[in-house]
């Protein structure tokens, strides 16, 4: 039977930190489920759990400077009805599972899950967002295209916790997010869209796209969007070396909810759709 | 409260109960000293057990293997060969080896991880194909087949002989999982000198019953079942919980003790029972006018690695391979065929949805060869009163398809709809209509000469009171309330003055399985009659008992050696439409209506057939699109969650908008017909047309996901 | 193990459980509810739903650790209420109950519902749901049923 630590303040979550080997647990969403057992037996974690929930720190929710701060306890629910929550990511919590795993689940959670399907990833990518750790001996930012490193991996280490996300406060006027899946409600995604941009005086000048679920990590290419707002009085011409791009870097798998073929095929679609009609 | 008007709705008897969480289903009991047992299974699909070691077991823990089967270690079906826990022999991936029983489920769990079992593989069959073409050792006979069924009607070989040309099509479906709320539960406590009695989530308390009496060896007198509140089955309960209380009987008896084995949803879906998935070859010869002259038509079905009930599932499969159309010459071949994967079984229409969804969709493709419309090319086939059915018997009754295709019209304004569909495809959408009909009741004679169906209502000296004893369950489909409508309307007193407890085969009388949609139509008409029988009694001054027993309608012939004569006593009839549009980016599929017609004979309870109208054909349209079951490369199969199998939610659909024709039956309970297993098989072809018109291509098999459409989309250009 | 405190159903409770027990099987096992019921272990079908906080919540996935501080309420505990009874006529009129296996939860989910928002669109229903299976209904009486409860209750919400 592992050990269960519930302390209340982040001082002390971040001494177990450094003293145990522990896995932090805040809505419990992922971890429950991926170590559940049937009825009367205990999940079957493998380390002593650090319960994060109750430490008032990590519930902050905050417009700050140039960012927003999303406290590793916000709740997607929380984040869902926040008026400052951006837009690309907040069409992405709408359709995100079902309300009462919404009401638990976190956008931290999702991150550290590392699923290359996770819903909140590719708008996350997209909205350049920034994660904040923690441990006792101080503490670090990473973009999160540079925590997450592989399905299930991240850059978090063993002393650390996520405490915080951290989003740069942005001015586009153009969204867009697409997510198929074999239903429209609490679904796992098969490929997923995220698009935000700006468009100023009928030219865009800023433009960020991230697809989920078609690689190990979420896919975000900086060197196509760059290409195309440097061509941005006659994108016609650029397109298809931009598609090009994308068509060398995504590189799906099969697997138990769709096939290569499908996701890549979508993937691309959805990329004309974002470049030719979404953005007109 | 009187009934004067039957179909009237009434607040169901039960929804108290149900609806403040105080309903007991099997794992709601709370039995003193109750012990679990766990399912130790088989990872190797097919070959034999070399040897099995087991942990040292704790004080009070124990294991039941095949040894410990006091009777004949097979489960009572058609064909008995499918074994509690298998003794040497391993036909599928996951099959049930021994169990392990204790207190703690925890430790229970470490323990079977800690059970080692070596076994020598033989090379497995997987598919129907390999199956047949009799490379690997058989699995069953000689041939992989568990049953081989042939029949003609008229004169095939003159129709093709005379053929301009001869259309060949092939259909599969996949499986599909019941995906019951409530995961398969049972429990058995031993009882004084030698008694088990069993509760359980069940469909046939039964079935359950027979097999134990063949399983211990023991007197009839010496099992008792009793069913508990059960959270849906759809056929899944069927079958199955005769395995399950198997496996809890000998557990208790072994230790003496209550036994409980609650599934989890993983171990329900991975291992119990599922629609068979279908492979279906039509030929039909056609003249210069693209007129039918002949069918033939092939029907193959997995069945799994065990025949359970699979050759009764196959019967409907080929005896409605026509749907609602009457062909003159036809020759009709069917097997089932075995494989090393999870047996199937029964499941709602119970071989009629793959059978239905290939008709209908071969017929839109008939049509599309002589150039008409699919609705015009079906109406030309389409059963009337008299005509002959699939298997030369008679449809007797009057058929009111051309009123329910008028009025489905009506309201879903299909035609139109069709027309202008069709001349706009950058929209991508597109509408479907099916036509089906669902024979009521038990394939054959399997009524008269099976199950000989009794059913037996008292009233107490001096008591207002009626209490009828039947062994059909309610799980879900309002049978506590129908049944005690039935009762109350013929005997003329309130409903609250009647009883219905749930069945206890110590008490009830065996009024057959509730399954086949019967239980309206077969036994609510033993309940008519008894009740009426009782009403004529009822100034009689001591205790009355009438029992009741099935009598065949007379105008019912069949032959089943041929397969030949009436099939059915009666037919029910649907008429869907639904309307989609797809996702030109993601092939992503959404219905954005749902009209339907159903012809159910005189309905019991009017909201009780809409809820099984608005369910049957939600669960259709997740066949159509959303559920898909696929095996690895051992046959177990990957999706074993509700996360990826998917289940349609409350945002999937378009809300159905339903009308019933007003009809009746004569030998049915104040002209109700079966209703249950009719209402899914529409749904599939209908969505399937509709998908096809949206994108421009033919649809020839379920699910229809979105990679699917993707393929399709491609190979068409 | 240590002792945890919550309130369930008005209640202040401690019970003496391992934190990562889940609060289903703490509620079903030790307190003795029949009300939040395992469908599938994996928060994917809302039988085992509670109110936590007033929130809808997937007991099955709630390590009994983070309901320390919290209010829980199960279909025991709600159905004392006269919003409860309000649903329950509904739900009975519009035919929304079968097997009765999802059904404690749907009422669940409508009391969160409605709580926020007491007059729901349809789609706003069907949101509600969304985590909550049923395979008997396919789901539209149980959205007439939410409709009427919330066309007839005003004030109660």
């Amino acid at each position: 039977m592992v050990k269960s630590f519930m302390p209340k303040t982040l001082a002390e979550a971040l001494k177990i930190c450094d003293e145990h080997d522990v896995c932090p647990i805040a809505g419990g969403t992922d971890l429950m489920v991926r170590n559940h057992q049937s009825a009367g037996i205990l999940p079957t974690f493998t380390k002593d759990m650090l319960f994060i929930k109750n430490i008032d720190e990590l519930t902050v929710l905050e417009k700050k400077d140039m960012h927003l701060i999303i406290g590793a306890n916000i709740t997607l629910n929380r984040l869902l009805n926040w008026e400052n929550t951006p837009q690309i990511l907040h069409l992405a919590l709408q359709e995100m599972a079902a309300p009462a795993i919404r009401n638990m689940g976190t956008i931290a959670g999702n991150i550290c899950n590392a699923s290359p399907a996770g819903d909140t990833l590719p708008p996350l990518y997209a909205l350049d967002a920034i994660v904040c750790l923690k441990s006792i001996a101080g503490e670090r930012e990473l973009p999160i295209r540079e925590f997450i490193l592989g399905p299930g991996k991240t850059a978090l280490k063993e002393n650390e916790l996520l405490t915080a996300i951290k989003i740069p406060i942005g001015d586009n006027n153009i969204n867009f997010y697409k997510k198929a899946a074999m239903r429209k409600a609490a679904a796992i995604s098969k490929v997923s869209i995220a698009m935000t941009a700006k468009k100023e005086k009928d030219k865009i000048v800023n433009i960020a796209i991230a697809i989920g679920a078609v690689g190990p990590t979420v896919v975000r290419l900086a060197e196509a969007e760059d290409m195309f707002i440097k061509n941005n009085e006659n994108t016609g011409k650029v397109l298809p070396d931009i598609y090009d791009v994308y068509d060398r870097q995504i590189k799906p798998i099969d697997d138990i909810r769709s096939t290569a073929k499908y996701r890549k095929q979508v993937a691309m679609n959805l990329l004309h759709y974002v470049y030719e009609k979404c953005i007109k | 409260m009187l009934y004067s008007d039957i179909g009237k709705p009434i607040k169901k008897v039960d929804n108290d109960i149900k609806l403040s969480g105080k309903a007991k289903y099997a794992a709601d009991y709370n039995i003193s000293e109750m012990l679990y047992a766990r399912t130790v299974r088989s990872s190797c699909s097919r070959g034999r057990i070399k040897s099995i070691k087991i942990p040292a077991l704790p004080e009070e823990y124990f294991v039941i293997t095949a040894a410990d089967v006091p009777g004949k270690n097979r489960i009572k079906f058609l064909t008995d060969d499918w074994p509690f826990l298998a003794e040497d022999k391993i036909n599928y991936y996951g099959e049930a080896i021994l169990l392990l029983v204790g207190a703690d489920r925890a430790l229970l769990k470490k323990l079977a991880d800690e059970v080692k079992i070596v076994y020598e593989e033989i090379p497995a069959i997987f598919t129907i194909e390999e199956a047949l073409n009799n490379v690997k050792k058989p699995i069953y006979g000689t041939d992989n087949k568990f049953a081989d069924y042939k029949y003609e009607k008229g004169d095939v070989k003159t129709a093709f002989a005379k053929a301009a040309t001869i259309v060949e099509e092939k259909y599969s479906t996949g499986y599909q999982k019941q995906a019951y709320l409530e995961n398969q539960s049972m429990i058995a406590v031993p009882g004084k000198a030698g008694k088990i009695t069993i509760y359980g989530s069940m469909q046939c308390p039964y079935y359950v019953k027979n097999a134990l009496i063949q399983a211990i060896g023991i007197d009839s007198s010496k099992i008792q079942v009793v069913q508990t509140v059960t959270g849906g089955a759809f056929g899944g309960k069927e079958d199955y919980p005769s395995l399950l209380a198997g496996h809890a009987a000998f557990a208790a008896l072994k230790t003496q003790k209550p036994v409980a084995i609650f599934y989890d949803r993983e171990e329900d879906t991975a291992y119990t029972p599922r629609r068979h998935p279908a492979e279906i070859i039509f030929k039909t010869a056609l003249d210069g006018e693209n007129n039918i002259l002949g069918v033939k038509a092939d029907v193959k079905l997995d069945g799994g690695a065990y025949a359970g009930i699979s050759e009764v599932v196959l019967q409907r499969s080929i005896y409605n391979i026509c749907g609602v159309y009457s062909i003159a010459n036809l020759q009709i071949t069917g097997a089932v065929i075995a494989t090393n994967t999870v047996p199937n079984g029964a499941f709602r229409g119970f071989g009629a949805p793959q059978s239905i969804f290939a008709i209908e969709m071969h017929m839109e493709s008939l049509a599309r060869k002589a150039g008409v419309s699919a609705i015009d090319y079906k109406m030309r086939y389409m059963a009337k009163q008299g005509d002959t059915t699939a298997t030369d018997g008679v449809f007797y009754d009057e058929i009111k398809l051309p009123e329910m295709l008028a009025k489905v019209d009506q309201i879903s304004d299909y035609s139109k709809k069709k027309k202008m569909y069709g001349e706009q495809p950058q929209f991508h959408k597109g509408i479907g209509i099916s036509l089906f009909l669902h024979g009521c009741g038990f394939t054959g004679s399997g009524e008269q000469d099976i199950i000989k169906a009794k059913l037996k209502l008292c009233k107490k000296k001096n008591s207002q009171r009626v209490e009828i004893f039947a062994a059909n369950v309610d799980m879900g489909q309002g049978l506590q309330t129908t049944f005690r409508k039935i009762a109350a309307k013929a005997l003329a007193i309130p409903l609250e003055n009647i009883d219905f407890p749930y069945p206890d085969t110590d008490k009830v009388p065996d009024s057959g399985p509730t399954v086949a949609s019967r239980s309206i139509m077969i036994v609510g008409r033993l309940l008519q009659k008894a009740a009426e029988k009782l009403k004529q009694r009822w100034h009689e001054d001591n205790d009355i008992e009438i029992i009741q027993d099935y009598e065949a309608p007379a105008r019912i012939k069949w032959d089943g050696g041929k397969s030949l004569g009436d099939a059915y006593p009666a037919y029910a009839w649907g008429v869907n439409v639904v309307e989609t549009k797809v996702d030109p980016l993601t092939y992503e599929v959404t219905v954005t209506g749902i009209w339907t017609v159903f012809d159910v004979g005189q309905p019991i309870d009017e909201r009780i057939i809409e809820g099984q109208i608005q369910g049957g054909v939600v669960q259709g349209l997740g066949y159509a699109g959303m559920e898909v079951m696929t095996n690895d490369s051992k046959g177990h199969s990957r999706q074993n969650n509700l996360t990826n199998y998917t289940i349609p939610t409350a945002m999937d659909f378009a809300s159905i908008k339903n009308c019933l024709v007003e009809s009746s039956y004569e030998d049915g309970p104040y002209g109700a017909k079966g209703a249950g297993e009719l209402t899914l098989l529409g749904a599939a072809p209908a969505y399937a047309a509709a998908v096809g018109q949206a994108m421009r291509i033919h649809i020839d098999r379920l699910p229809i996901t979105a990679e699917y459409i993707l393929d399709e989309v491609i190979k068409h250009g | 193990m240590a002792d945890i405190s919550f309130i369930l159903n008005g209640k202040n409770v401690t019970i003496d459980a391992d934190a990562t027990k889940r609060l289903l099987d703490v509620l079903r096992e030790d307190m003795g509810f029949t009300g939040p019921k395992e469908g599938c272990g994996e928060g994917e079908c809302g039988a085992c739903s509670v109110l936590m906080d007033h929130e809808l919540v997937s007991s099955c996935l709630v390590p009994v650790g983070n309901a320390a501080g919290h209010e829980i309420i199960t279909i025991e505990g709600f159905s004392e209420e006269k919003r409860y009874e309000k649903l329950a006529n509904a739900f009975a009129e519009a035919g929304a109950v079968q097997c009765g296996f999802c059904t404690p939860g749907m009422i669940l989910a409508a009391e969160a519902l409605l709580n926020k928002i007491p007059h729901p669109t349809e789609m706003q229903i069907r949101q509600a749901i969304s985590g909550n299976l049923c395979r008997c209904t396919g789901y539209n009486m149980i959205i007439e049923a939410i409709q009427m409860a919330a066309d007839t209750g005003d004030g109660l919400w």
